[in-house]
C-alpha cells in the first residue's frame, strides 16, 4: 500500500514529527512519499530510513497558513494512504484534504497497526476507541506517541513549483503580551506551596512553566499568606482542575488541595517529606529538596527533543 | 448578512463517561450540552447579530435528543434552526457532507463553528466543511468582524496571534473566543420553544451517510495507569521526565 | 468534578423543559457568580450590588408574577429558582424572596394601576431594590398588635414607628410598609428620600451575613397619599405576601440541604481515616442515608405544593406543612454535614457551616417553626393555640 506524509513548515528545517510518520508508514505499507510544504529541511527528510521519495512544494502561499489554498496546491500529490502529524497545522490540513479527495479522516490515533488499526483518545482522553480504516484515508498521528524511524536512508529530492493564491491575507501580528495561561484552561499545570520557602521562588516555576506551556498555580496557604492572585489557587474555594499533567512542588496535599487537582490525568510531585500527603495521589512521586531536583527537571524538559 | 453557526450537542465535560459492551453508554450521560467551543461562535454569531443585524441559523446534526441544543441556541438569540436528524454514526465525509448540504441550504454567507468537539476531540468538521463549500478556512480564532464586507479574524499562530482578513464567504473555526456565551434569561427561554426547527435527514438534502472507510470497532477505558511510582533524590528527576514523555505521553 | 444535585427519586424529571432550562441558568450562575464569591462576602457581611444586577438580567425576580414587565413563570418555576439560589446562599435567595413576593407581589396585588406601572418593571429589571416591612421589634410572630401608625393629615400620611429585620431594607428603593390608619392594617409604599425615614443596617449578625438586614424608622414620616395601596386591608395583606414568600423558602431549603449532602458526601469519599474513607464507615454512611430520605421527602413535598400552588387548589396550611418541615431537616442536615466534615467543617473552606448558620434565620423568619406548628395545629383541631386567651 502506498503512503503519502504530508509534513508541514518548521523554522528549524525539518519538522520534528516527521520520523515517526516515516516509522508509522513502515508498519502499513512498502515506502512512503514525504511532501514538505515550503520545502524547508527536505534533504535531511531524505536520510530518515524508510522515505522513498521526499517532494520539496515550493510556492508563495506556504509563507501564510491557509488550509484550503495548501490542500489545493498539496492533494494532487497525493498517493495512497495519508499520514500527518496531529499539530494545529496538521488537523485543519489533514480535514481539509481529505474532504477535498473525497476521503474521511481520522484524527489524532496513538497507535497504528496494519489494517489499518488505530486507537485514539475521545471524550477528553476518558475513553479509547479503535478503529479500522479501510481505503484511502487520511490519519494524523499523536506527536510522540510513536518512535521515530532510524536514520540512515537516501531517498530522491524532487521539486515541484505550486502558484496557489492565498486566500487569507495577514494584516499583522500580534504578539501574545507574555500572558500566560490561566489555571482554569491549561493542559499542563506547576503548582507551588509553602514548601517553596518564599513568593520569590514562583519565579523558578514560571521558567519551567515557560519551557512546557503550562499555567502556575498555588495553594490556598501560600495565596493567603504570600498574597498571590486568588486566581491562582487550586484547592476547595479555588479553581477544581483537570489537566493533563499537574506538577505539584513543595506541596504537602491537604485535602482542600487534593480536592481541586486530584482529576488530573497524571500527577508529578516533588516535595522532601516521603510521608506528605500528595504522594498518595502521585503517579510520579520524588522526594527531594524541590531547590535540587527543580533544576535537573528543567534541565530534563529543556533538552527534549 | 447571515451567519451559520455549527454546534454540536455532547456530553457535559464534567460528566462521568460509563462504556459498556464495546461502546459508550448514552443512558448514563446525566447532562448534555453545546459544546464549549462551539459557544464561543455561537456568542460570536450573536455579537455580528447585535453589531450588523446579521441573521444567525443554528445547524446541528445529531439523533433527536440534539434539538435541545438548538433550543438552547434560540435562548440565547438564533433566529433560524435546522436540524439535521441523524440517529447512526458515520465517518467525517459524510457528516460533513450532511452539514455542508444544509449550509447551503441556509444561504449563510459565513460559517462559525467551535474548533473541535467536546466527545470526538478532532477539530476536522469546520476545515472539511469549508472544502466542500468551496470556502477557504481560518482556524483558532478568537474573534471575528464583518468590516466593509470582507471579514477580520484574529487567530492564533505558532508564535503569537495575528489579524487576517478574508474576503467574501469563509468558515471560522474557534478557539476560546473573547467572549464567554451570554447567559439565556428567562425571556428567552419562554420564546426559545416557540421558534420552529427545520427537521430534515440527509436524504432530504441528498447525502448518503456512510462510514467512509472508518468503522469505530469498540471504545474503551484508556488503559490504567501504572501504580503510582516514587523516587528517592533530585537526580531521579530526569527519568522521570523521560516518563512523562514517553510513558505517560504527556509532554 | 462540578455540584451535582441530589435528585435520587427523579423528581426534577417531572418540571418541564422551560422549567429545567430555568433550572440550568440559575444554576449555572451560581456557580459563577456566587460560589467563587459568597465566602468572602460572607467574611466581608456585605450584598454584593453585581448579584442584583445579574438577578434582574436574568430575568427571574417576581417569578411567578404576570404583566407590567414581570416573568409571569408557573410557582414551580419560582420554587425551582429558589432552590438554585438557595444552594449557593439563603441570603441570595432572600434577597429574591423580599423582592418578589414581598414587594412586588403586594403592589402586584394591591396597588393601583398607576402604582403597578411606576414600580413593577423597575424592581423585576432588578434596578429597583424593594423591601417589606412588618415585623416590629416588639411584635414579630404576634404583627396583628403591631404599633406603626399611620394618620391622615391634608394631601398626606404621617408614619410613626420602627421596624425590624428587614431584608434588604438600607439597600432599597422602596418599602411596602403595614402600618395600622384607624386602627386598620394597611399597606403604604414608602421611598427611599421621604421625608422623616431612614434605614439603618443591623450589624453583628451570624447569621445571612452576605444579606442586608435592617431597621425602618419612621419619625414623622410624609408620604403622598397615593402611596397607600387601595386593595386591601387587615392582616390579610401581609399574609398573602408572607405565602407566596414561604412557599419560595420550603423549595429553598431543599437547595441548601442539597449543598450540604453534596459536600458530606464528597468528603467523606476523599477524608480518610485508619486507612479508609470515612465513607466506608456505618456510623457515616447511616447520617448520608438519613440526609438521602430526608432531602427526598422534602423535594417531593415542595413539588407537590408547587402543583397545588399552580392549580390553585390550596390553603395556607399546606405552605405551613412544607416551610416548616424542609426547613427543619435541612438545618439538621447542615448540622450533620458538619459533623462529617470534622473540623475541616468549621473553616469556610466548605459552605456547610454557613448554611447551618444561615437556616437558623430561615427556620425563624417568615413565620417560626412552632407557629407553622400552631397553624397546623388548629387545623387539625379547630382549636387555636397561639394565645393564652380563647
Amino acid at each position: 500500500m502506498s503512503v503519502t506524509i504530508v509534513s508541514e513548515p518548521h523554522e528549524e528545517g525539518m519538522h520534528p514529527t516527521l520520523p515517526q510518520l516515516v516509522k508509522a508508514a513502515s508498519v502499513i505499507g512498502e515506502s512512503c512519499t514525504v511532501i514538505i510544504p515550503g520545502g524547508n529541511g527536505a534533504d535531511e527528510a531524505s536520510k530518515i530510513q524508510g522515505v522513498g521519495k521526499v517532494i520539496k512544494l515550493n510556492g508563495a502561499c506556504f509563507s501564510v497558513f491557509d488550509s484550503s489554498t495548501w490542500s489545493a496546491a498539496i492533494s494532487g500529490l497525493v498517493d495512497g494512504t495519508v499520514l500527518m502529524a496531529t499539530t494545529p497545522v496538521g488537523r485543519e490540513l489533514s480535514a481539509s484534504i481529505a474532504a477535498g479527495l473525497g476521503r474521511s479522516v481520522v484524527q489524532d490515533v496513538t497507535s497504528i497497526a496494519p489494517g489499518i488499526k488505530v486507537e485514539r483518545p475521545a471524550y477528553s482522553g476518558k475513553a479509547v476507541e479503535s478503529i479500522s480504516v479501510s481505503g484511502d484515508a487520511v490519519i494524523t498521528i499523536r506527536p510522540n506517541a510513536i518512535e521515530s524511524a532510524e536514520s540512515g536512508g537516501s531517498a530522491d529530492v524532487s521539486t515541484v513549483d505550486s502558484g496557489e493564491d492565498l486566500r487569507i491575507a495577514v494584516l499583522e501580528a500580534i504578539a501574545k503580551a507574555g500572558e500566560r495561561l490561566d489555571v482554569s484552561e491549561a493542559d499542563i499545570i506547576i503548582s507551588g506551596g509553602r514548601g517553596l520557602g518564599d513568593r520569590s521562588n514562583f519565579e523558578k516555576l514560571e521558567s519551567v512553566a515557560d519551557s512546557l506551556g503550562a499555567a502556575v498555580g498555588a495553594s490556598r496557604a501560600v495565596v493567603d499568606e504570600w498574597g498571590l492572585p486568588h486566581s491562582m489557587q487550586v484547592g476547595q474555594t479555588g479553581k477544581t482542575v483537570t489537566p493533563s499533567l499537574y506538577i505539584a512542588v513543595g506541596i504537602s496535599g491537604a485535602i482542600q488541595h487534593l480536592a481541586g487537582m486530584r482529576s488530573s490525568r497524571y500527577i508529578l510531585a516533588i516535595n522532601k517529606d516521603p510521608e506528605a500527603p500528595i504522594f498518595g495521589v502521585a503517579d510520579y512521586g520524588i522526594v527531594a529538596q524541590w531547590e535540587d531536583a527543580l533544576p535537573i527537571l528543567h534541565e530534563a524538559i529543556k533538552s527534549l527533543p | 448578512m447571515k451567519v451559520a453557526v455549527l454546534i454540536k450537542q455532547v456530553p457535559d465535560t464534567t460528566a462521568r463517561i460509563s462504556i459498556a459492551g464495546g461502546s459508550v453508554d448514552e443512558g448514563s450521560i446525566s447532562k448534555w450540552t453545546i459544546s464549549p467551543y462551539d459557544e464561543y461562535a455561537l456568542e460570536a454569531a450573536l455579537k455580528l447579530q447585535s453589531e450588523s443585524g446579521a441573521k444567525v441559523v443554528a445547524i446541528t446534526l445529531g439523533p433527536q435528543r440534539s434539538s435541545k441544543s438548538l433550543i438552547d441556541a434560540a435562548a440565547v438569540g438564533a433566529d433560524e434552526l435546522i436540524h439535521v436528524l441523524y440517529e447512526g454514526s458515520s465517518g467525517s465525509l459524510s457528516l460533513q457532507g450532511a452539514l455542508a448540504a444544509a449550509v447551503r441550504k441556509s444561504e449563510a454567507d459565513i460559517v462559525l463553528a467551535g474548533k473541535q468537539a467536546a466527545d470526538t476531540n478532532s477539530g476536522s468538521t469546520a476545515p472539511g466543511v469549508a472544502q466542500m463549500l468551496g470556502l477557504p478556512c481560518v482556524g483558532l480564532v478568537s474573534e471575528v468582524k464583518a468590516v466593509d464586507g470582507n471579514f477580520v479574524a484574529t487567530r492564533s499562530t505558532s508564535s503569537g496571534m495575528e489579524r487576517v482578513s478574508v474576503n467574501g464567504p469563509c468558515v471560522f473555526a474557534f478557539d476560546k473566543g473573547d467572549e464567554e456565551l451570554r447567559r439565556p434569561n428567562v425571556r428567552g427561554i419562554m420564546m426559545a420553544k416557540k421558534k420552529p426547527i427545520e427537521s430534515l435527514s440527509p436524504a432530504d438534502l441528498g447525502v448518503s451517510m456512510e462510514d467512509g472507510g472508518v468503522n469505530v470497532e469498540s471504545v474503551g477505558y484508556p488503559p490504567e495507569k501504572p501504580a503510582g511510582q516514587t523516587f528517592q533524590g533530585a537526580a531521579s528527576a530526569s527519568e522521570v521526565v523521560t516518563k512523562l514523555r514517553e510513558e505517560a505521553n504527556v509532554i | 468534578m462540578g455540584y451535582e444535585a441530589l435528585d435520587f427519586y427523579d423528581v426534577d424529571s417531572l418540571l418541564t423543559d422551560e422549567e429545567r432550562m430555568i433550572r440550568d441558568v440559575v444554576r449555572d450562575w451560581v456557580d459563577e457568580s456566587v460560589i467563587p464569591k459568597i465566602e468572602n462576602a460572607c467574611r466581608e457581611g456585605v450584598f454584593l450590588d453585581e448579584w442584583r444586577q445579574e438577578l434582574g438580567g436574568m430575568g427571574i425576580l417576581g417569578a411567578p408574577l404576570k404583566g407590567y414587565g414581570c416573568p409571569g413563570l408557573s410557582y414551580t418555576a419560582y420554587g425551582v429558582i429558589c432552590r438554585e439560589l438557595e444552594r449557593g446562599d439563603s441570603g441570595i435567595r432572600s434577597f429574591a424572596s423580599v423582592q418578589g413576593s414581598l414587594a412586588m407581589y403586594p403592589i402586584w396585588d394591591f396597588g393601583s394601576e398607576e402604582q403597578k406601572e411606576k414600580y413593577l418593571p423597575g424592581m423585576a429589571s432588578g434596578e429597583l431594590i424593594g423591601c417589606f416591612g412588618l415585623t416590629e421589634p416588639d411584635y414579630g410572630s404576634n404583627p396583628g398588635d403591631m404599633v406603626t401608625k399611620a394618620e391622615e393629615d391634608d394631601d398626606h400620611y404621617i408614619l410613626n414607628g420602627a421596624k425590624m429585620w428587614i431584608t434588604n431594607g438600607t439597600i432599597a428603593d422602596l418599602a411596602v410598609v403595614w402600618a395600622k390608619l384607624d386602627g386598620v392594617i394597611r399597606g403604604f409604599i414608602v421611598e427611599k428620600g421621604d421625608e422623616g425615614f431612614s434605614a439603618p443596617e443591623m450589624k453583628g449578625k451570624h447569621s445571612l451575613k452576605a444579606s442586608v438586614t435592617s431597621e425602618l424608622v419612621f419619625q414623622d414620616c410624609k408620604i403622598p397619599k397615593d402611596r397607600i395601596l387601595p386593595g386591601v386591608k387587615g392582616l390579610r395583606g401581609p399574609f398573602s405576601c408572607l405565602n407566596n414568600a414561604r412557599y419560595g423558602i420550603s423549595w429553598g431549603a431543599v437547595g441548601a440541604a442539597q449543598s450540604c449532602f453534596d459536600s458530606a458526601r464528597s468528603y467523606a469519599m476523599s477524608r480518610i481515616q485508619f486507612d479508609h474513607p470515612i465513607a466506608a464507615y456505618q456510623l457515616v454512611q447511616n447520617k448520608l442515608a438519613w440526609m438521602l430520605r430526608e432531602i427526598t421527602k422534602a423535594q417531593l413535598l415542595a413539588y407537590h405544593l408547587g402543583v397545588k400552588k399552580d392549580s390553585g387548589e390550596w390553603v395556607p396550611e399546606h405552605i405551613s406543612l412544607a416551610k416548616m418541615n424542609n426547613v427543619d431537616i435541612a438545618l439538621e442536615i447542615a448540622r450533620v454535614a458538619r459533623d462529617i466534615h470534622g473540623a475541616n467543617g468549621i473553616l469556610d473552606e466548605y459552605p456547610v457551616m454557613r448554611h447551618m448558620a444561615n437556616l437558623e434565620s430561615v427556620k425563624t423568619y417568615e413565620g417560626t417553626h412552632d407557629i407553622h406548628n400552631l397553624i397546623l395545629g388548629r387545623h387539625i383541631t379547630g382549636i387555636q393555640a397561639f394565645t393564652r386567651e380563647a
